[in-house]
């Protein structure tokens, strides 16, 4: 009854798949809607193929970040299941919450003493259900929220755009700063110098390399991000 | 034409979207349900509940304050596809605001949509070709590369992103990303909030901020 090899048998491997086959679908179907605006609107053909091929390379650099910590998750809580909630909704970090608080619900800990296939049901279903959350509400309320904005900006387009960036800038600033002040309120050094030469970076290639070098522009993310992480490094080697 | 598509496209991407939101939210049951019936193990349901609810405490509020701060960046495809897929904010708005900028979409256009779409698409490509070699080959590739850059890949790649993102928007509107960034740093340090509260914070301090500096400019063009 080790929880992990039953966790690991090829069945799960084809359940999973359901849920992934559903967002490949989606994506299919969206990138149909996409072309078909392209065409009936006359849009320029090579934007939708360029906005493509921009999402696929800048995602690179996430995606590894993404690989590296689905092995991890894998050895906790086994591979399908990695698989599929890492593949969907739901971040590393909520998916061991989810999966950790079935454990404390019944009175063990995520793997330890005790850890049987019923709590292991039991961490299945609060991924499940936290993954749910997200998904019945868009589901639901995503063409209420249409309305909000539109709402929000109240038909000035120029508003809309200045509104828009701000609700991005307003998010970024969130995640910047949990990224910068760990627990307890102290400032977690090695990521505060990720996000802070990240975003020199990326102001710096945009001002003054991307307009002498335009293709830059698709891999100027990528970049960026690669120079924030690497100065990260340097200060870890520096400060051991 | 083009307001009239703008409906089109909306009313599209609702049939699209909320079907499969909501299938996935349930396919999702499947690999525990056939756990549970093949190896009789079900759980008492009072356990279940209670996990949920010791996870919705952490969670919950990001179910609906999630959507809501996102949505003016990704548009309503974008939600969709975002909210199945995950990794928002490290990947799917950073690859559409790239996406909008390098095509110099405007906002709420059918262009905008078009282009935001199709950048959450392919990083969705991206992310799953991640998970799926992973799972394939994951522990061997992990086992041989330097610690250092597994540990740098794993720690840093989401902050550095963050702060690239950042720096992408703070170029163009200096002035809002200072409060964009000075707001939640503020409440972490100094206000005991939950994190929902700080985003709802961030997001609506910022806009509220940009609305001041939006009408001063217009009395200003005046």
């Amino acid at each position: 009854m080790d929880y992990l090899a039953i966790s690991n048998l090829p069945i799960f491997w084809l359940l999973a798949s359901l849920t992934i086959i559903v967002s490949a679908v989606q994506t299919i179907l969206f990138v149909r809607q996409a072309n078909k605006a392209t065409r009936e609107c006359h849009l320029d053909p090579q934007l939708p193929k360029q906005a493509f091929k921009i999402g696929l390379i800048s995602a690179i650099g996430p995606a590894c970040g993404v690989f590296i910590v689905m092995v991890g998750l894998m050895a906790a809580i086994g591979g399908p299941i990695a698989w599929l909630r890492l593949s969907i909704i739901g971040a590393a970090a909520t998916e061991l919450s989810a999966a950790t608080m079935g454990a404390t619900a019944s009175g063990v800990t995520l793997g330890g003493e005790g850890y049987t296939l019923t709590v292991l049901a039991v961490s299945w279903f609060a991924m499940a259900l936290n993954g749910a959350g997200w998904l019945v509400f868009t589901g639901v309320a995503t063409p209420a929220l249409e309305k909000l904005r539109d709402k929000m900006s109240g038909g000035d387009i120029g508003w809309l755009a200045a509104m828009s960036a701000a609700c991005s800038i307003g998010i970024f600033g969130y995640l910047n700063a949990n990224q910068m002040i760990g627990a307890g309120g102290s400032i977690a050094v090695g990521p505060a110098i990720a996000v802070l030469t990240g975003a020199l970076s990326m102001m710096g290639i945009s001002r003054f390399i991307v307009p002498r070098y335009p293709k830059l522009a698709e891999y100027s993310l990528g970049i960026a991000m690669i120079i924030g992480i690497a100065c990260a490094i340097v200060y870890d080697f520096a400060a051991a | 034409m083009e307001n009239n598509y703008m409906s089109t496209w909306k009313k599209s991407s609702i049939r699209i979207g909320t079907p499969t939101n909501l299938l996935a939210a349930l396919t999702a049951f499947v690999p525990v349900i056939y756990l549970c019936t093949a190896y009789g193990c079900w759980p008492d349901p009072s356990i279940v509940l209670s996990a949920w609810g010791l996870t919705a405490l952490s969670f919950g509020a990001f179910y609906v304050v999630e959507p809501v701060s996102y949505y003016a960046s990704l548009g309503m495809s974008g939600t969709y596809l975002s909210f199945l897929s995950g990794n928002i904010g490290n990947m799917r708005v950073p690859c559409a605001a790239l996406a909008l900028d390098v095509t110099k979409s405007e906002a709420g256009t059918i262009q905008a949509e078009v282009v935001s779409t199709m950048a959450i698409c392919g990083s969705i490509i991206t992310n799953l070709i991640a998970t799926t070699s992973a799972a394939i080959i994951g522990s061997a590739v992990v086992a041989v590369l330097p610690a250092f850059i597994n540990k740098g890949l794993q720690t840093y790649a989401s902050a550095a992103i963050f702060g690239a993102t950042f720096g992408n928007f703070a170029i163009k509107k200096p002035k809002v990303a200072v409060f964009g960034l000075a707001i939640p740093l503020i409440c972490k340090l100094f206000i005991p909030i939950p994190a929902w509260m700080v985003i709802v914070c961030s997001v609506f301090g910022t806009v509220g901020i940009a609305r001041m500096f939006y009408n001063a400019e217009k009395k200003v063009a005046k």
